[in-house]
């Protein structure tokens, strides 16, 4: 019975072992590659500290069995090793764990540097950002500034307005502004791995370079009430022209007066 | 530790209901509130002669099991073909007519014949062939089917998947009969519509006319901004068409109901009975009321249906739509500042409701309305919708535009009005006039200060608002 417990402590690393080496083909993974440049980045560490923490975690349910298996092989007599208080091994697991923190928040600084501040943004998509992404209980309702115009943060005569759809250019630096109109929301296109809290009160600005035209889904990724469920949009990367055409229909339809659309069916 | 008997009591009585719940729910189509009105007689009949609800019932069913009433101009579903040929035998087959122009649908559950001895007979189908049009039927037909009869694979297929999807996605606000009050209702503002009047507010018909099926799916594929209502842009087409058929239905439903409860409310609702009480018996009453349920009752309903059917024709033809004479006026200062004339004219009076400055506080959103229905002031000021809500004007300097933004949509407002709102249909205005109204309706969220329309010089803004306080 004592060898089972160390037996016991074995087996579940091995368990998890196991469930990540077959999780990828079992489609138990992410819901695909990145398909943005941050996205790779942010897989990278992702895979780093899924790394650290299972040699931790098997590295030290390893060491509990083996402790156990030698209590339980040994004979019952003699006096037993007092532990406690040892200084070499309180070092030991306090120096060991602060350097691998502090390892992991020197190396992801420059990831989320890029991710989150403004000033290295890539410069393109800094200085204009394509659309302000609205969101509010329970959608998303999007701004785009009127062709030829930037983007400002309150609206202007001749924006062009949608609603659940973002269209935007693939293969480039691309840049929104997050906000909300009533409560929190968060941002989060799985694909692209982009997640980001809308605030209320603050314009967040939010970039990413996809890479493969296509269409992705974005959800609302924090609880924002009995909709939540609800909040969900596609965005539509497409070529820069695509995205030109796309906004010429939308300012078409936008100036609609029900008399330019009868002669046009006619 | 009487709280924790009480803890347990009522855990135990949680599980006990929600064991309830899961056996044998059946939801309904609740009576509206001035069905409730009537005296029961009314409501549920006299002997067997059917009141209000059994009537309603009859024609429409309940939520398990709909009833299509064939004069109403609903999409029912279902694809309609004609049997080529019947095999009898331990499996019986019957092969359907192909047509080139619709294919087979992929799934199918259910063949009712519609023409030849056996119509009307209804078969399930226990597999089926989509590629040759050829279904299995599980049990022998009475009636053999002949070549050349008429039938119908899944009727009422549309409106069913309608029903799922409106319970899953809509029913929580807008209530399993449509009457806006669903669990989440009462903590909306504004409440979510009511449609069993058949009244919807943004429509792209004319003031007398219900909403098409493009106004419905309009609001449905972009919402409403300013409201709870969410845009649902994500779903299939073929769910949307679904949707709107579902929510067709039941406005109609609602309106059914209302025609045959306006019939009997003036004689036969409890307050009329507590009036009539004075110098009639109770059992003459009833049994006037069972005259007339039993002789007029059933073409009056008939009645009531061909006139559904003919509002919600109309509603789609041509002729219902508004189209303006006139292109956009196109947008200037000049045009703007006109607007603003007629927007603060006699004729038109917006600013009595929307404000000298648009934002929403004319001088008749503080004072007390009359509500249509009982005679009586409101309790709070303010305007009222044909619901009975506190409906007060729009604040046009938001920039947000509930029935949209388009200029064709801002001109309905003006020319159709805002259906069951306090919002007038302006229909003899000249088209022009609405343009200017639009456009200085639509410049009215960029404006720095009170009437300065776009480049229009200091002073002039100054005077116009020294006009307008005056």
């Amino acid at each position: 019975m004592k060898k089972f417990w160390a037996l016991f402590f074995w087996f579940w690393p091995l368990v998890a072992l196991w469930l990540c080496a077959v999780a990828p083909a079992n489609n138990w993974w992410f819901p695909s590659p990145p398909l943005s440049t941050l996205g790779h980045q942010i897989d990278g560490l992702f895979y780093l500290i899924l790394i650290i923490v299972t040699v931790t975690f098997v590295g030290t349910q390893f060491a509990l069995g083996y402790a156990l298996w030698k209590g339980a092989v040994k004979e019952p007599s003699g006096k037993a090793w007092f532990s406690h208080g040892s200084h070499k091994l309180e070092i030991i697991w306090t120096i060991v764990p602060a350097f691998i923190l502090v390892f992991i928040s020197l190396t992801q600084l420059d990831v989320l540097a890029e991710i989150r501040v403004l000033s290295n943004f890539p410069k393109e998509a800094r200085n204009a950002p394509v659309a302000e992404v609205m969101a509010r209980q329970f959608e998303w309702r999007i701004r785009y500034p009127k062709p030829g115009t930037q983007l400002m943060t309150e609206p202007r005569p001749g924006d062009l307005y949608y609603v659940n759809e973002v269209h935007v250019p693939a293969t480039q630096p691309t840049m929104i502004n997050l906000r909300t109109q009533d409560v929190q929301h968060a941002f989060f296109v799985p694909r692209l791995r982009v997640k980001q809290d809308a605030v209320p009160g603050l314009i967040i600005p939010v970039w990413f370079e996809i890479e493969k035209a296509g269409e992705y889904e974005l959800l609302c990724a924090e609880l924002c009430g009995w909709g939540h469920y609800k909040m969900k949009a596609r965005i539509i990367a497409e070529t820069p022209e695509q995205v030109q055409a796309y906004l010429a229909r939308l300012e078409q339809e936008q100036n609609d007066d029900g008399v330019a659309d009868e002669q046009s069916s006619q | 530790m009487s709280r924790v008997s009480g803890l347990t009591t009522l855990s135990i009585a949680g599980l006990l209901l929600t064991a309830a719940g899961c056996s044998d729910f059946q939801s309904s189509f609740a009576p509206s509130k001035r069905t409730l009105a009537l005296i029961p007689e009314a409501q549920s009949g006299v002997g067997t002669t059917p009141g209000v609800t059994p009537l309603v019932d009859e024609k429409f069913g309940n939520p398990q099991h709909l009833k299509a009433w064939k004069k109403l101009p609903v999409e029912w579903g279902g694809v309609t073909s004609s049997v080529a040929e019947y095999v009898a035998g331990d499996k019986p087959v019957i092969r359907l007519t192909a047509d080139e122009t619709t294919p087979f649908p992929v799934r199918a559950g259910r063949l009712v014949l519609t023409s030849g001895d056996g119509a009307g007979k209804s078969y399930e189908i226990s597999d089926w062939n989509a590629e040759k049009g050829e279904a299995t039927l599980a049990s022998a037909p009475e009636v053999a089917p002949a070549a050349g009869d008429n039938c119908t694979l899944d009727p009422g297929n549309l409106l069913q998947s309608g029903r799922v999807l409106y319970m899953r996605h809509c029913s929580h606000c807008h209530g399993t009969a449509g009457d806006g009050n669903g669990p989440t209702a009462q903590y909306l503002y504004p409440r979510p519509r009511d449609y069993r009047n058949g009244i919807f507010k943004f429509t792209s018909t004319i003031d007398s006319s219900r909403a098409t099926r493009d106004d419905l799916l309009r609001v449905l594929k972009y919402g409403i901004p300013g409201t709870y209502m969410p845009s649902f842009l994500l779903m299939k087409d073929e769910e949307l068409e679904a949707l709107v058929e579902y929510v067709r239905f039941l406005a109609m439903r609602g309106e059914y109901e209302q025609k045959l409860v306006s019939e009997l409310a003036a004689d036969f609702s409890s307050k009329a009975l507590e009036t009539r009480l004075q110098s009639e018996s109770r059992q003459d009453i009833v049994q006037e009321l069972a005259d007339f349920l039993k002789d007029d009752m059933p073409e009056t309903a008939e009645t009531a249906g061909d006139e559904l059917a003919e509002t919600w024709t109309t509603a789609e033809a041509e002729e219902s739509k508004v189209v303006p004479s006139v292109p956009r006026v196109p947008d200037s200062p000049e045009s703007r500042r006109r607007g603003r004339e007629l927007y603060l004219g006699k004729a038109l009076n917006c600013a009595n409701c929307h404000g000298i400055d648009g934002a929403g506080n004319g001088p008749q959103t503080i004072a007390f309305e009359k509500n249509p229905l009982t005679d009586e002031l409101y309790p709070e000021a303010g305007l009222h919708d044909i619901w009975g809500n506190l409906n007060q004007p729009r604040n046009l300097q938001t920039g947000i535009f509930r029935g949209g933004r388009r200029p064709i949509d801002v001109f309905n407002r003006i020319y159709a009005g805002i259906k069951g709102s306090s919002m007038p249909a302006f229909k003899n205005t000249p088209h022009e006039d609405i343009w200017h109204v639009v456009n200085y309706v639509l410049s009215l969220q960029f404006e720095s200060e009170t009437g300065a329309v776009g480049e229009a010089p200091a002073e002039t803004v100054a005077a116009a608002a020294a006009d307008s306080q005056n």
